[in-house]
């Protein structure tokens, strides 16, 4: 049996969602009662990174390493993935459920005529040495579980922060290139030009202990903008719910849920959050939460260890004349 | 068939209104309210949509419905915002004696750009002496070597300050019987010697403006005069009695709806002894009542407005409708407010400003007294032995 | 030039009330009854790119979605927004599709309306991902069976002036990634995953509900997708047979915690929040 993890990759550095994936398809290997771990790599200048890759367990890495390959297109990814499977035959691909493996892993199956699960939350082996992958659906109300029993690979893909990494290396290590066509006029029909970051206010989410969230109870700006300073002194980062972004307060790259960020802080503290199913799903993996609502009724309570029944401009300005430096009079 | 069912496109415009309503008036609504300001932005999206003419034929411009669609909207639109219901309501006021009683030349004018959303209209009737005594109406508007000299002041009017066009009727002369001759005007903003007065500070309707329009030897042109002279009467009457208070009862509908919806969530969220109030049945009965006058009004409003599109009289008919949903609606608000308890009276919670427009919403087009006398004199026709 | 456009539309529960989802413990269905259905909200801003694509340059707008024969309504409403016509792609034979059969499934739709038609499509606009399944696979499926260039999560197009070989406009596109954007230059024919951050879509008009009475709303079941035409369908690539993945358990989470009411003054509540912040592990050296 063969696992099959497709590397991310966001400005020629493996991302993080990769090893979560290969640590997690290191679990699957020991219920398969072993297995290869095996990654692909796909890029210009990124055949230094394949070591890293080892560290978290891939023995082969199937390298396609070119400057035409520096920018992600579906018309120069898909056929190389695609040729990659049908010479090697894995019986599990795993993605990143990353803007580019979003895209680009579904093409694949779809060329594959094979199925993929979306966005899982955990992929298990089942008693019949197949992959179960538990997909959310309804903004994460339904756990469905979703098989590949007839075709493989059994494809599936996974947000960041849902599995931990777990660094395990690999016993032994190789490169297969792959082989990359030289005729690519066909690519010309799209061609990735380039990329522009915004470089992102504030710790990432994913590696905040405190994460300081927001919904639309914040009610204001105003208030956001202290519970992006508390989020800072605390040394954490500040996140946010949908109806907090709909409101212009904060940034879409700062929301937890399903359909932003799935986060694991060791805190997480909660102001004016309702408690949708689709956030509480980005967020209860968080080892404690404390809840900031006036409502007694939101539902978030339910799912909180630590209930502050309270408007939160009772509470939020101690706080911060806590965490502020003192003023010497 | 049912007894009462909306069309398939009566149903789509409906979900249509809703989804603009909810998307650009229900998170502004309060903050209009509280400011006392007409959002005239949302006024010209509302035109774009097709509501300002939605009963002004396509050749003007209009959308080409009818008054069960118009009150649909208005429904919709007061669910959320009963004032800016109320400035859109008194547009169309306006617009109607143009499009009944205007000259082509007239509609070519000013029916495109009023259902565009581009400008505004109002009518203004009323005056010191009260709204009530309609033919005793005192501003005068004396014929001039060419065109009409007006002076007297109008009170109580809804876009008083931001029509662009506005209806109104003066005496013109008296009839052998020394009875006023009323005839109807069109005058737009900025017309020498007319400018608008004092502007009210209301209890509820605060997203629609109202106030006082003045002339002073305000000169108007022979086009202004609108249908026959002597002919104001009538079409004054008409738009009140039938566009007016028809529209007065679509608002109330609306804010029915609003108090229903609004009593349900609390009632759903509220928890108290461990579970929501929704359960308990002094809750109950009190939406359960909030339900019965919501639907009591709906029926007698859109059955009026159904009347009016099929051309038939129907005065008496949309008198009912004003009467019943206006008082059912302070009723509804007053009921809402008492099963919320203490927060009823909090005004982050809509349902104090639904209280407000409610009452306001009840000397708009008559008050409740002037409307039992008219249904009571329909009646005691109707009804003859 | 004028363009020929393809919206993909799908009918989803409300997203409002998704909290009201039930698993029925028996027959192991989701039980959804009352909640209403509506266009999935991002696959308006697919409407809305269509429409300003056809006001910039002129062209048709097609809406096609593969759904239960009510789904009609929505389509309506996409008619009522601007599309010039609708086709519903509904059959018992289709039910229970993954992503593969359904892009398998609109696909072959696409190319049905193209035969009719006699022009071929140059772009097909879907929404990035739908509010029930959330998978947002089907855009670039669908780009794969079509074999037109794919792209997910643009956010915004804008055509450059015409090459120099043929004359037909290049256009600049950009799509979303994590902290920032990517830009493409990418000629037709393209399929668009388009996220909500593209446009705002227009809201319906009354005129619009109005002129969607007449245009044309076209119902295709598999027996009009006859074999002999060149545009059968495979029967073995529809429907839940046709689909590669298949369902097994489902569950409602249980992500209940059992928690403790804090109480006293705020300044004691704040206390306790430090508490427990020190006690899991934060290090509360305020940075300055």
């Amino acid at each position: 049996m063969k696992i099959w993890v497709h590397s991310d990759v966001s400005d020629g550095r493996i991302t993080d969602v990769t090893f979560e994936l290969l640590s997690k398809a290191r679990d699957l290997a020991d219920d398969l009662g072993g297995a290869d771990m095996e990654a692909t790599l796909i890029g210009s200048g990124v055949a230094s990174e394949a070591g890293r890759l080892a560290e978290y367990g891939a023995g082969t890495v199937y390298l396609a390493d070119a400057p035409s390959l520096a920018l992600y297109s579906p018309l120069s990814h898909v056929p190389l993935l695609v040729g990659a499977v049908e010479l090697w035959r894995p019986d599990i691909y795993l993605f990143a459920a990353t803007s580019i493996g979003s895209a680009l892993g579904p093409a694949v199956a779809a060329r594959l005529r094979t199925g993929m699960a979306a966005h899982c939350v955990d992929l298990r082996i089942n008693d019949r040495k197949g992959l179960s992958a538990l997909v959310p659906s309804f903004g994460g109300r339904v756990i469905g579980e979703i098989l590949c029993p007839n075709s493989t690979p059994q494809m599936a893909s996974v947000k960041p922060g849902i599995f931990v990494k777990k660094p395990q290396a690999s016993s032994e290590f190789r490169i297969v290139k792959l082989d990359i066509p030289e005729d690519a006029s066909d690519e010309r029909r799209l061609v990735p030009i380039g990329i522009e970051r915004r470089h992102p206010k504030g710790r990432p989410l994913s590696e905040a202990d405190v994460v300081i969230c927001g919904g639309f109870g914040v009610g204001n700006k105003e208030n956001w903008l202290l519970l992006e300073e508390l989020a800072e002194r605390l040394g954490g980062a500040a996140a946010c719910t949908r109806p907090a972004v709909d409101e212009g307060w904060c940034e879409e790259n700062r929301m937890v849920g399903t359909s932003g960020q799935s986060i694991r802080p060791k805190v997480y503290l909660g102001f004016g959050v309702s408690g949708a199913t689709h956030h509480v799903c980005g967020m209860n993996e968080a080892c404690v939460v404390i809840s900031i609502n006036r409502d007694e009724g939101a539902p978030i309570f339910e799912v909180s260890d630590f209930r502050v029944v309270a408007d939160l401009n009772r509470i939020l300005p101690l706080l911060m004349d806590a965490v502020r430096p003192s003023v010497r009079r | 068939m049912h007894f009462f069912e909306f069309s398939e496109e009566q149903k789509m415009l409906r979900k249509a209104i809703r989804e603009f309503v909810e998307s650009e008036v229900a998170p502004l609504a309060s903050e209009w309210d509280e400011k006392d300001v007409c959002p005239g932005d949302v006024f010209k999206k509302l035109g774009e949509l097709g509501v300002n003419g939605i009963f002004v034929p396509e050749r003007y411009g209009g959308a080409g419905l009818g008054h069960v669609e118009r009150a649909i909207c208005l429904e919709e639109i007061s669910r959320h915002s009963a004032g800016l219901g109320m400035t859109i309501m008194t547009h169309h006021l306006g617009i109607y004696p143009i499009l009944q009683y205007g000259s082509d030349e007239q509609k070519d004018n000013y029916l495109p750009y009023l259902c565009s959303g581009a400008k505004i209209c109002g009518l203004a009737v009323t005056e010191p002496g009260g709204g009530s005594d309609f033919s005793g109406q005192k501003t005068l508007a004396e014929k001039a070597d060419t065109g009409w000299i007006v002076n007297g002041r109008k009170c109580f009017i809804t876009n008083s300050h931001n029509a662009d066009v506005t209806v109104f009727t003066a005496k013109t002369g008296e009839d052998e019987k020394g009875r006023n001759k009323l005839s109807a005007f069109i005058v737009e903003r900025g017309a020498k010697g007319f400018e608008p007065g004092r502007k009210e500070h209301k209890l509820g309707l605060r997203a629609s403006v109202t106030g006082d329009l003045v002339f002073a030897d305000a000169k108007l042109s022979d086009a202004a005069l609108l249908g026959k002279e002597g002919g104001g009467s009538r079409i004054g009457m008409e738009g009140i009695s039938e566009i007016g208070r028809g529209g007065m009862s679509a608002i109330a509908v609306g804010i029915l709806r609003g108090c229903l919806e609004e009593a349900i969530k609390f009632a759903n969220e509220r928890i108290v002894y461990g579970k929501p109030i929704a359960k308990l049945q002094a809750i109950q009965f009190e939406i359960a009542k909030i339900r019965t006058s919501y639907e009591a009004a709906r029926l007698l409003t859109y059955y009026a407005a159904s009347l009016k599109d099929a051309a038939l009289p129907c005065a008496n008919e949309v008198a009912t409708a004003k009467l019943y949903s206006t008082e059912a609606s302070v009723e509804a608000a007053k009921r809402t407010m008492d099963l919320m308890g203490g927060y009823g009276v909090i005004n982050e919670y809509a349902v104090g400003r639904f209280l407000r427009d409610a009452l306001t919403s009840i000397p708009s087009g008559g008050t409740s007294h002037i409307h039992q006398i008219v249904i009571a004199g329909g009646t005691l026709k109707d009804f003859q032995a | 030039m004028p363009y020929n456009v393809a919206v993909c539309i799908k009918p989803v529960p409300d997203p409002k009330y998704y909290d009201r989802i039930t698993i029925d413990p028996q027959r192991k269905t989701i039980v959804r009854s009352g909640i209403p259905t509506m266009i999935n909200p991002v696959d308006k801003n697919a409407v809305e790119a269509a429409m300003q694509l056809r006001e910039r340059f002129g062209g048709y707008v097609a809406a096609i979605s593969m759904a239960p024969p009510d789904a009609r309504e929505i389509l309506r409403e996409v008619l009522a927004m601007g599309a010039d016509a609708a086709y519903l792609l509904s059959d018992r034979a289709f039910g229970g599709a993954d992503t593969l059969a359904t892009s398998y499934t609109l696909y072959k739709g696409l190319k049905k309306i193209e035969l009719e038609r006699g022009l071929p499509f140059d772009f097909v606009f879907c929404g990035c991902e739908s509010a029930d399944g959330a998978t947002a696979q089907v855009s670039s499926q669908l780009g794969e069976w079509l074999a037109f260039p794919h792209l997910w999560n643009v956010f915004s197009i804008e055509s450059v002036s015409p090459d120099s070989s043929g004359g037909r406009e290049s256009f600049k596109l950009r799509t979303k990634i994590e902290n920032g954007f990517m830009e493409w230059v990418g000629r037709t024919p393209l399929v668009l995953g388009v996220s909500r951050e593209m446009n705002k879509p227009r809201f319906t008009s009354v005129m619009g509900i109005m002129k969607a009475k007449n245009k044309p709303l076209t119902v295709w079941g598999l027996a009009d997708f006859a074999e002999d035409d060149g545009h059968g369908m495979d029967s073995g690539l529809i429907g839940l047979s046709g689909s590669p993945t298949q369902p097994g358990e489902i569950f409602t989470p249980d992500l209940k915690r059992s928690g403790e009411t804090l109480t006293g003054t705020p300044e004691e509540i704040v206390e306790r929040i430090f508490a427990v912040m020190r006690s899991n592990g934060v290090s509360l050296v305020f940075e300055p």
